[in-house]
């Protein structure tokens, strides 16, 4: 997963670090007087503003310390800027993230002999980090809201939603809760079968009407259904559509009142790059949207959609769909994603 | 009359079919993917050939093509100057060897891809034989039923 993304920001990090390591070791070379540090002169972890001469020679002397400057890695975030552009990360996001990597290491302090990488993937993992939002707990959702907790699944045609639906129906049975899952998508044919096959394949009950029906009715029913039957939670699958489809967007509007969901999912393909950012923008200023689930991101060796998503639309990402099986579907955890693309260089 | 069993048999068949068609649905997708991707690398490599073509034309003049298969010949201004969708809508503009190398490196992505969907998409269609196989099997023993009880 995000092969490529993982490859470019693993050469952008030895890229910042041999810049700062490359502007610290002259100074490094330079006899340094060992006296020990007056008591009262106060460190402070990290400075963003631009240090003096004057001042990086004192620390150095004094506190045997190295500043780094902007100039120092200028041309090293210049190339990260690139770097992330080309990887589909959007443009607002990719500056971002420069300026949280930027604020972190210009001023920033180094003890002579600590770890120049440490301190570039630290402010890496931290930028990425803030971008990339806290994820979105289903299971801690679901114990602390009232039950039956209902989910409405939106998107576009053809990303995976259905599968999606069935995938993260698994999970939660496996996770202990009791499921339901309604056959909102009555417009395309075979939608309805195709979700009675999953239901059946993972031993989850399905509402389901005929094709044609009015998909409110059925989710609908799929709530009272869970309300009398003590069901934990509702998946409701709809059609796929697109933003500027009116009638369909109406459509929404009207399950949107009937079933009041509780949470609204929007569900594209993370191979779609800076697209599904776009759709998942436009959604949400339409119909809303609680939550992000990215399909096929295993197809996917850039990895712009996942780091941009959360920050563009200010929603969390749920779940990254990884695979063709049940399982294939994992929640998504930030700091697990971060250590992935810059760990084991 | 239908027994039972028979009746199970009947629902097994019918099962196997809808997720024939499910995975018949999600092998289009992609193949649909494939194409995609192999469109992409083609057009990466005509870009590579003409931009390559650019800096060598004499008086900078190439072919341009204007759809419907017609072309003319149009003056390169900067041959040495290549604006380049990076990614994320951005644009930049690159000298014609970098843009090169740049569209080098995408038709490796890409082709990278291609190799995943490839495996993907075989893995799919060697799950659709195997159902294809039981639902054959399943038609020869209910046909064998039918021949039985008639």
């Amino acid at each position: 997963m995000f092969e490529g993304l993982r490859e470019r920001l693993q050469a952008a990090r030895n890229r910042l670090s041999s810049s700062i390591g490359a502007v610290v070791a002259p100074l490094a070379d330079q006899p340094v007087v060992t006296t020990p540090a007056p008591p009262d002169v106060s460190k402070e972890p990290a400075k963003s503003a631009a240090p003096s001469f004057v001042d990086k020679v004192k620390v150095l002397v004094l506190e045997r310390e190295l500043i780094v400057s902007d100039k120092n890695i200028a041309d090293a975030l210049s190339e990260l800027e690139l770097t992330l552009l080309e990887s589909d990360v959007a443009l607002p996001v990719t500056d971002a993230i420069i300026a949280h990597v930027r604020k972190s290491l210009v001023g920033k302090h180094r003890k002579i002999g600590e770890s120049v990488d440490a301190m570039v993937v630290s402010a890496l993992k931290a930028a990425l980090l803030q971008v990339l939002g806290k994820g979105f707990d289903l299971k801690e959702y679901i114990t602390t809201h009232p039950r039956p907790v209902k989910i409405l699944f939106t998107g576009v045609n053809g990303t995976g939603k259905t599968t999606s639906v069935a995938k993260i129906g698994s999970y939660l049975h496996k996770q202990g809760f009791s499921v339901v899952i309604g056959a909102g998508d009555t417009y395309r044919a075979g939608a309805i079968e195709q979700i009675a096959v999953h239901a059946g394949r993972i031993g989850i009950r399905i509402i389901q009407h005929k094709e044609g029906a009015d998909p409110s009715a059925v989710l609908y029913d799929t709530v009272q259904y869970a309300i009398s039957h003590k069901i934990d939670v509702v998946l409701a699958d709809t059609a796929g559509r697109f933003h500027t489809k009116s009638n369909l967007m109406n459509q929404l509007e009207k399950i949107k009142r009937v079933m009041k969901p509780d949470l609204v999912v929007y569900v594209d393909e993370a191979v779609a790059g800076n697209d599904a950012v776009i759709r998942a923008a436009e959604f949400d200023r339409t119909v809303g949207a609680d939550a992000i689930v990215l399909t096929k991101a295993d197809m996917d060796s850039r990895g712009g959609a996942a780091i941009s998503i959360a920050h563009t639309i200010g929603k969390p990402l749920m779940f990254l769909g990884v695979g063709q099986g049940y399982d294939d579907i994992i929640p998504f955890d930030p700091a697990g994603v971060v250590d992935e693309l810059l760990d084991g260089a | 009359m239908a027994t039972n069993t028979q009746q199970a048999e009947q629902r097994e068949l019918m099962m196997l079919q809808q997720y024939l068609k499910d995975y018949g649905q999600q092998a289009e997708i992609f193949v649909e993917q494939l194409n995609l991707l192999e469109n992409g690398r083609m057009e990466a490599f005509a870009a590579i050939e003409a931009l390559e073509a650019m800096v060598v034309a004499d008086d900078n003049t190439v072919l341009l093509q204007i759809g419907g298969g017609a072309s003319v010949r149009a003056k390169v201004l900067e041959p040495e100057k290549v604006l380049v969708a990076i990614g994320a809508e951005v644009v930049v503009e690159r000298s014609n060897k970098d843009a090169v190398e740049f569209l080098k490196e995408r038709i490796m992505e890409m082709e990278a891809s291609q190799k995943r969907v490839s495996e993907t998409l075989d893995k799919l269609r060697g799950q659709m034989n195997e159902i294809n196989k039981r639902l054959e099997y399943g038609y020869q023993k209910s046909m064998a039923g039918r021949q039985e009880e008639e």
